[in-house]
């Protein structure tokens, strides 16, 4: 209870002081345009303050190891020899006395200060580092200030200063040297500085009231760029770093987290990529791509062009190369290309699937209903929607019956279809009344010449012709799961969804469709509904079919928006990690990255691989979220 | 005139005030940490310096703060009875606090320079870990003299790191163990195998027999999917190669992919054959490995290997070697070469600082007095159930234990080699990784043993 208290009590303090120091900056640049010597006091005050504090706070001065009086001394003592400095400097504007006053000045703090250096905190000063960097620096800041157009000796001077402090401090080692070495380090930094302030003028009004402007942006900005700083900033270069640490984060390795990662089979494993050739996929993919292109010569030969968008030619196209895809990722295995097969499937299937029931229900009947409905999972979590999917592919013994929905309905097919009874009669002159009904309809579509409107039913009726076919054990002996024992006896055969590779993938990844389509549907609704009216109006006028207009009219005018949808899509799908993490663990070959960095990290302990893997998701997510602010701010 | 030294001082001023604002806070709250340190370490210096007291000796009230991974409330509860009706007669205030994340809340919790004052490790790896970074503290005298009085060197030796004792051996599971029903034995005459032959045997002929298969198999068990069969390979390595190789291949001086251990992991698989296996999700690796305790109970098959708390996951009401119909029984996981050995875990108690109070209640916890009272307490939050808990503490009296844990008892005293669960002991990118997921793998026939054992040797940590 003691520390929650006292934990409560330091975040107020620290919210309550940073809220008053930004008034205070606030109030203390009210005063730059007419009170310019209150200011000077102020400010000046002010970093005399901050550098008490540092040498103070830090116990690196004498007297400072007490309670809280025991340091505060010195920062506000330092707050008024800097404000009365700052005072001496305003009174006058000949170059030569304010020189004058900063060098002195710089003299007398660089003396004080060095002598208050407390005996364990007296630097061994490394002459040649000493000088090194404050050559170095000097040179670093002045060569900046020149490309610039500024003064190079002022630029110089500051560089030459914070290099001393560097050298002085930064590369000796603290607590071997002398009262003189302390002397030395303060002094240079101390007199440089001093030099600098030298330099500068007492600014006019028109000067004054831009650095009043100016100072306000960075008072706002502040808080905000120092919270993104701490938040995103600081992880982000620590990853980095410790990337190329080993597991422990202790020695150097370079770039060998990254090769292992690389070259791992758990990442990267090719050796049965020959299997792609043989894989049924692949050949029914390559046959839709090869009807493809048969239909893009014809369309070609007769519309002049072979490819457009809601060209019979997309249909196939785009279904081969998801076919010939998923043939690939099948056969070459291991995380990265999960991940790349999560992106591929889930993007594709998630925004197809959301712009058509998107185009669908738009001014239908209960739109908002289904819609509603639709848009349902997203509310579920992650983890929730996983566990629900894990119970419906659950297999059990099939001496049992099925607990997992999809099995049960799986093994019910297959006992409908091995069956004799008036179900399985029924189901089967079910499917072939719809047979016919489908032909029927061809027919008369062909005799009316509309061979167009016989590719949609076209599809079907080869798909449920196969079923039916299958079904009645025409060809094979029936569909479902089942097996024929060699007794010639028919016992019933569930699938192993989660734990069958490599196609378990796609089953989790039927979850997070499930969860974005809802997503894409939303936000392609709204967009399809922001199509002006004026335009879906003059096509209808000009005679175009509702499959025209939407071809050429609505799906140009959302072009962005499913830019915005995929790209959205992309992120999210690359660092996909709960679903994994709770159906199986990366467990049957079903490993992404996150999950992957999460194992390595936090249950391996290698935190070098973890952060190496963390880098990898991170540049690769890179290139999509700079193509999507890019195009957010030429959308502004 | 534009003053550049002007716009400096001024952006100087605000992240200087800034920095000032969250320095000071840190600088306040680090002063006051290191305070209540201070305070703390002298308060325990003052109560007492004698460690080695020996005799009932009283602390004044000091408080001892126990965290450890058990959260069930019988555990917990039983742990917090035993040792705050013992730390009354010391004077001593003593707190168990259960954790289930404590793994990877103790990293945090040591990190955060904020450790209790004993922690409850269900590693011993963890525990070596631990010691090597000095998080821990070497066990005083007093308690590494009252380990050797009540355990075996089998058992206390995985805590000792390099030499030193660190950690107090306090519970253990015995995970050599078949469970069955003898009237289901009875009633087709099979009789309990005594040697490894006989269990193959056994197995076989029950596959002939047609009906119950003879082994239920079923290694899923979420994120931890695979370690039953890494139990399993145990055994086996065990049984077939003796302690000695066994620690070698735990401590990698012999490779993960030797003959010995890919025949080990083979003589698995080949038991695990579609005959002899009854899954009750389809397949062993859709299985969960709690699912057995149903099938077993349903007669769905006549044999489950698994350890000494697998009791819990029977149904409600399921009678425990007590000779009744139906009741569910153990026998030892027979082995080959007559050393009778056992596969065991536990978990070790640890001290984060040597103040004469932790030790005190670190050597408690190593006695039998603490382990059958513990048992006692347990059985009675249960009302008399089974306790799940289980001690090879020398002398405790077997009569607090139920028959059922009599039995597991009888077996720890009559082995004459235990090992600690390998898996436990190998680093976790392959005791908690690829040991079980690439086993999985073999299991599920995804890959052959050889090629499971090369790929988890290349994964072994350089």
């Amino acid at each position: 209870m003691h520390k929650v208290l006292s934990t409560l009590l330091t975040v107020l303090v620290a919210v309550g002081a940073s809220a008053l120091i930004w008034v205070a900056a606030n109030m203390v640049f009210n005063q730059v345009r007419h009170q310019w010597r209150r200011f000077t006091a102020m400010a000046f005050a002010a970093v005399g303050f901050l550098v008490g504090v540092l040498l103070s706070g830090n116990r690196i001065t004498k007297n400072s190891q007490g309670g809280f009086l025991s340091w505060v001394w010195l920062p506000l003592l330092l707050a008024v020899i800097f404000a009365a400095i700052g005072v001496v400097l305003e009174s006058t504007s000949d170059t030569r006395r304010r020189q004058g006053v900063g060098v002195s000045s710089g003299v007398l703090l660089g003396v004080g200060v060095g002598l208050l250096v407390r005996k364990q905190y007296h630097p061994a000063i490394d002459i040649v580092a000493l000088l090194g960097w404050t050559v170095g620096g000097a040179a670093l800041v002045g060569a900046v200030n020149l490309v610039r157009k500024r003064s190079l000796v002022t630029g110089a001077l500051v560089g030459a200063a914070v290099g001393s402090i560097l050298g002085g401090w930064g590369s000796a080692a603290i607590g071997a040297g002398s009262a003189g070495g302390a002397m030395v380090a303060t002094l240079i930094p101390a007199v440089l500085a001093g030099t600098r302030l030298g330099f500068t003028n007492n600014p006019n009004l028109q000067a004054r009231a831009r650095i009043e402007q100016r100072s306000r942006g960075v008072i706002f900005l502040t808080p905000a760029m120092l919270f993104i700083f701490i938040t995103l900033i600081v992880p982000t270069i620590r990853t980095i770093y410790l990337s190329f640490l080993d597991k422990s984060s202790e020695a150097f390795v370079a770039f060998d987290n990254y090769v292992n990662t690389f070259s791992d089979r758990v990442s990267w494993d090719a050796s049965h990529w020959t299997n792609m050739f043989t894989s049924r996929l692949f050949i029914i993919g390559a046959i839709v791509l090869a009807i493809a292109v048969v239909v893009g010569v014809v369309s070609k030969r007769r519309t002049g062009r072979a490819v457009e968008i809601g060209n019979p030619t997309v249909g196939p196209l785009l279904v081969g190369f998801f076919l010939v895809a998923f043939a690939v990722f099948t056969s070459f295995r291991g995380t990265i290309v999960n991940n790349l097969w999560w992106v591929v499937t889930v993007v594709f299937a998630a925004t197809a699937m959301g712009l058509a029931i998107a185009v669908l229900a738009d001014n239908a009947k209960n739109e908002k209903v289904a819609k509603s409905l639709i848009f349902m999972p997203l509310a579920i979590s992650l983890v929730g929607a996983s566990v629900i999917w894990r119970f419906m592919y659950v297999p059990r013994d099939t001496s049992t019956e099925q607990t997992g929905t999809l099995n049960a309905l799986w093994v019910g097919l297959g006992r409908l279809s091995t069956g004799s009874g008036l179900p399985t009669i029924f189901v089967g002159v079910l499917v072939g009344c719809i047979l016919l009904g489908l032909i029927v309809y061809m027919s008369r579509a062909l005799a009316r010449s509309q061979p167009t409107r016989t590719i949609v039913p076209g599809i079907g009726f080869v798909l449920l012709a196969w079923f039916f076919v299958r079904y009645t054990g025409l060809i094979g002996d029936g569909v479902g799961g089942f097996d024929i024992t060699a007794s010639g006896q028919v016992v019933p055969r569930a699938i192993s969804f989660v734990q069958e590779s490599p196609f378990n993938n796609f089953w989790l990844m039927v979850i997070l469709i499930w969860i974005q389509t809802g997503f894409a549907m939303v936000i392609l609704s709204a967009a399809i509904k922001a199509v002006p009216g004026e335009l879906l109006e003059a096509a209808r006028v000009d005679g175009g079919t509702p499959s025209q207009i939407f071809w050429r009219i609505t799906l140009p005018q959302i072009g962005t928006t499913i830019g915005v949808v995929v790209t959205t899509l992309i992120v999210l799908v690359m660092k996909v990690f709960d679903i994994v993490k709770v159906v199986t663990n990366g467990n049957f070959g079903t490993q992404v990255l996150a999950n992957d960095m999460f194992a390595q990290a936090f249950q391996f302990g290698n935190t070098g691989r973890g952060a190496a893997l963390a880098v990898i998701l991170f540049v690769s997510v890179l290139p999509v979220m700079y193509y999507n602010i890019r195009r957010m701010q030429k959308g502004n | 005139m534009r003053s550049p030294l002007v716009k400096f001082a001024a952006v100087c001023t605000v992240l200087a005030l800034t920095a000032a604002a969250c320095g000071s806070d840190k600088k306040s709250s680090t002063a006051g940490s290191t305070g209540t340190t201070v305070k703390a370490t002298a308060g325990s210096t003052g109560g007492s310096t004698t460690a080695t007291g020996g005799a009932a000796k009283d602390f004044g009230g000091a408080k001892v703060l126990i965290t450890g991974p058990e959260r069930d409330d019988p555990s917990a509860g039983a742990i917090n009875a035993v040792l705050q009706t013992w730390g009354k007669t010391r004077g001593l205030d003593i707190t168990y606090a259960g954790d289930a994340d404590w793994e990877a809340n103790i990293n945090t919790q040591v990190q955060g320079g904020n450790p209790p004052d004993i922690g409850i490790f269900p590693q011993p790896g963890k525990l070596a870990e631990f010691a090597r970074a000095k998080s821990i503290k070497p066990l005083a005298d007093n308690v590494t003299a009252s380990i050797k009085k009540f355990w075996s060197p089998d058992y206390s030796n995985y805590a000792n790191v390099d030499g030193v004792q660190y950690g107090v051996p306090v519970k253990t599971d015995l995970k050599s163990l078949v469970w069955y029903q003898p009237d289901k034995f009875k009633a087709k005459g099979y009789k309990v195998p005594t040697t490894f032959d006989e269990f193959t045997a056994l197995v076989k002929k029950m596959a002939a027999d047609g009906g119950p298969k003879p082994l239920c198999v079923g290694i899923e068990s979420g994120t931890a999917t695979g370690w039953p069969f890494t139990d399993w390979t145990e055994e086996m390595v065990l049984r077939q190669d003796g302690g000695d190789v066994y620690n070698q291949w735990v401590e990698h001086k012999i490779s993960f992919n030797d003959p010995k251990i890919v025949k080990a992991m083979d003589t698995v698989l080949g038991l695990w054959s579609k005959d002899n296996v009854f899954a009750s999700g389809g397949n062993i690796a859709a299985t969960n490995f709690g699912d057995n305790a149903q099938a077993l109970f349903d007669g769905k098959c006549y044999m489950h290997r698994q350890a000494s708390f697998f009791s819990g996951f029977f149904p409600k009401g399921t009678k425990f070697a007590d000779g009744s119909a139906g009741a569910v029984d153990v026998f030892y996981f027979p082995d080959i070469n007559g050393d009778k050995p056992v596969l065991t875990a536990g978990t070790y108690a640890a001290g984060f600082n040597d103040k004469a109070a932790t030790m005190a209640v670190l050597e408690y916890m190593s006695t039998a007095d603490y382990a059958q009272k513990r048992q006692a307490e347990q059985t009675k939050l249960l009302n008399g159930g089974l306790s799940g808990f289980l001690s090879a503490a020398i002398g405790q009296d077997p009569s607090v234990y139920q028959p059922l844990e009599q039995g597991f008892l009888k077996i720890l005293s009559e082995s004459k080699l235990s090992r600690f669960d390998g898996s436990d002991q190998m680093p976790a990118a392959v005791g908690a990784g690829t040991f079980w997921t690439l086993g999985t793998s073999a299991v599920n026939g995804d890959l052959t043993a050889q090629k499971a054992a090369d790929q988890i040797e290349a994964s072994w940590p350089k």
